[in-house]
This record gives C-alpha cells, structure tokens and sequence, in this order.
C-alpha cells in the first residue's frame, strides 16, 4: 500500500513551486507529520509533512522545479 | 527484551535551533530573543522561526539596525537578571558592536569579581561559498576565540546545534554561536546534506567544551569545525578508496578547547592536517598545531599542516571565491601530502 506525496494545490497564485531539499534520504522510515522536505513557493519557504508513515521513496532530485499537484514522492506502508 | 526502533526525526540546523530557544523559553521566563528581523520573519536564517507567534512582541524583539545599541542593550539584560539571545545577522558586523562584546560582556564578571555574570549568548552567521562577498563571508572564528571571558562553539549539524544552543542558554558566561551559513538548511543558500540529522525532540545539552571524533581513522587526524568538518568527511571517503585511513575530528567548541582529545588522537595517528575557511594566519589552525607541538608526542610521523583561507578577503566572483576556499578535493590532496610525507 503507497501514499503519494504531492505538492499542495493551493500555494500560489502561478503554480509553480520548488523542492528546496528533502530532509531524508530515499528509503529512510519515515513518520506521519515529520517534515520531509521544504518547498519554495514564491519565495516563501513552506514545510512539507509526511501524510503517513512508511518507507519514503523519493521521485525528484533536490532543487527540482515543481507544479502543484506533482507526485514528487511515495510513501510505502507496511 | 522489547525493542523499539525509533523513527528518525531529521532536522535543520535552522529548525533545531528554533526548537531549543522555544524549548528553554517555555522553560525559563529570563530567556528573551532580539535582533534584526528575527521577530514575524522567523530570523533571516530561520533560526528564530515560530518564537514571536508563540512568546510575542515582550520576549522576541525586532531590534533596529543598529548593532551598537542592541548588542549593547542585550548585555545590560544579562547584567540585570534576563537572559538574552541575541543575533548579529553576519558575524563580520561585529565591528561596530565589538565594544560590548569584548570589553564589556566578556570582561563584567572578572571586573566585579563574579558578583556580575553576563548570561548572554550572541547568535551569528559566518561563512561564505554563495556569492555574498567580503562583508557577509567572513568566519572570523579566531577574532573571537582569541580573547578571553568568552565560549565559543561552532556547530557542524543539527543535533550538535541543539544541544550546545540549549547549552549556551544555560550557560552563566557569555556565549558565541557561530552558525555556519552552508549549514543553515536555508534553500537559498544551498545545504550540505550531512548537516540534517536525527534530533531528539525532547531538550538536552552537548556539553560545551568537548570535540567529537565524528570518524574513527589510524592514518592521520583532519581537524576541522562546522563545514569543514564536513569537507574533511568527504575527503575521508574517497582517501579510504585510496587505502588511507582518516579520522576527522570536529572540534564544536573553541573556547574551552577540547586539547585532551586532539592530543588522543594524534598520538594515535601521528599526523595531523588541520582545516579552517577562516583566515589561516594568527587563527584556529595555528592554535590546533600548537597544541600539539606543545604536547611533545613521540609519535609523530610527519609534520603537521594546514588548510586555511588565504589572508585576503573574500572575493565577490564565485570563481575566485571557490578558488580560494576549503574543499573536499584540496583536503584529500592535503592529507594524501601529509600522509606521503612532502
């Protein structure tokens, strides 16, 4: 069973976001509302929780630019 | 036997500092936060984040820009019963400030033989490699470490930055946090990875005054402290590849110098590289390598060295700026040097 990691849908205005840096590595267990990763949106930074817990498998590179709405990551439960 | 594996809980050094001043705020009423912008923003550094929304305006204080009258205010707070944390946003902004730092906070309690102590602690960014010039790069570690009545510690990663901030706080003398930019975990300044680390939410100290020898080696020692440590980590990757064992000491804090375990470890490895992106002349280099020369070890296979940043200042162009700084491919090239004896 995965849960996927999007970027949220109502950030900004444009749409267009970006992965500032994952805070875990692919594969790292991870927790339900952990901060995974930090988003720049607009120049705003904006924190990213993990929706569940499990094994985080990572989609995008650091720094990669985004659209609201991507998958950028999953999260395998046991 | 029950064993429960705990969930990695990684964090920024920008986050673990926030949670230690929130954590010793909720603690302690005396502890209070000023400085330029670390109010509503959260600290240009995100150090400060989430303090004003939860202790407001009394406690978490948006100072002018005037670093001579903030600084100067937050030592008349530690002098009458507060304990203040207060951020110069660049360390190479002490100059005008300097004057009560020094002569006052670091010298009030020797001065009124210890009825006086000055529980300050002064948060500042140092450190360069984006760009940001001659006046927003500077390490000036050993411009502070050198003069007495002060501790001095310089953090390499977010567990080390929570424990010695929680210990700073405690502290009854006035202590430098000497955070480094690289290490920040602020997306516009780029991050090294190995800074973001598993963090106890609960509060706890790393006692100040102890180095950690984050890599154990029979080679030689590399010194180094905060991002050096990590280029010094890096080298030691690829010189293992190479057969060379490295350990790689990280000092944490300046004053008190931890010279016992310097002196440990290269007794064990007989060779020492010492690596710095502050200014290599008069400074930490020169004191690691005087400790040991001091000590007279037996051992020693080869003479020591040294990794600084030249004697000039920090150039604007990232060309000639990442010219002249430390990296992972010149400590590797130091240490093989060391190791073959050149």
């Amino acid at each position: 069973l995965t849960t996927e990691v999007l970027v949220p849908a109502d950030l900004s205005a444009d749409g267009a976001a970006a992965v500032v840096m994952w805070l875990y590595d692919d594969g790292d267990v991870v927790g339900e509302g952990s901060v995974i990763a930090e988003l720049v949106v607009e120049k705003v930074d904006v924190d990213l929780p993990a929706p569940a817990s499990g094994t985080l498998r990572l989609l995008v590179p650091h720094e990669a630019e985004v659209a609201q709405g991507t998958r950028i990551a999953l999260i395998e439960m046991q | 036997v029950t064993v429960t594996t705990r969930t990695k809980r990684n964090l920024t050094v920008a986050k673990a500092m926030a949670e230690a001043l929130a954590q010793e705020m909720r603690d302690d009423p005396s502890v209070v936060v000023l400085g330029e912008d670390i109010g509503p923003l959260g600290g240009v550094f995100g150090n400060t984040r989430g303090l004003f929304e939860e202790f407001g305006a009394e406690r978490v204080r948006d100072t002018p820009i005037s670093e001579t009258a903030f600084i100067g205010a937050a030592v008349g707070m530690a002098t009458s019963g507060l304990r203040p944390v207060v951020e110069l946003m660049f360390v190479d902004f002490f100059g005008v400030c300097m004057d009560a730092i020094y002569n006052l906070a670091a010298k009030n309690c020797y001065f009124s033989g210890g009825q006086c102590p000055v529980p300050l602690v002064l948060m500042t960014s140092v450190g360069g490699g984006y760009g940001d010039a001659g006046q927003h790069s500077q390490c000036l570690y050993g411009t502070f470490a050198h003069l007495p009545g002060m501790k001095v510690v310089v953090p390499s990663n977010a567990y080390d930055a929570k424990g010695l901030l929680i210990a700073a706080v405690r502290d009854s003398n006035p202590v430098i946090f000497m955070f480094h930019k690289a290490l920040q975990g602020m997306g516009w300044l780029g991050t090294v990875k190995g800074s973001i680390v598993d963090v106890p939410e609960e509060p706890y100290t790393v006692p100040i005054g102890e180095a950690a020898v984050v890599r154990p080696g029979r080679d030689l020692s590399i010194v180094g402290l905060g991002l050096t440590v990590h280029h010094a980590l890096a080298a030691a990757d690829s010189l293992a590849a190479e057969g060379i064992e490295a350990e790689v000491v990280d000092l944490r804090s300046l004053v008190p110098l931890d010279r016992a375990t310097l002196i440990e470890s290269v007794s064990r490895t007989g060779r020492l590289l010492v690596v710095d992106d502050d200014y290599q002349s008069y400074g930490v280099t020169g004191e690691i390598i005087a400790t040991i020369a001091e000590a007279g070890l037996a051992g020693l296979r080869a003479a020591p060295r040294r990794l600084g940043y030249p004697d000039i200042p920090v150039p604007f162009s990232p060309a000639l700026e990442h010219h002249v700084l430390p990296n992972a491919e010149r400590v590797a090239e130091a240490a093989r040097a060391v190791v073959r004896g050149d």
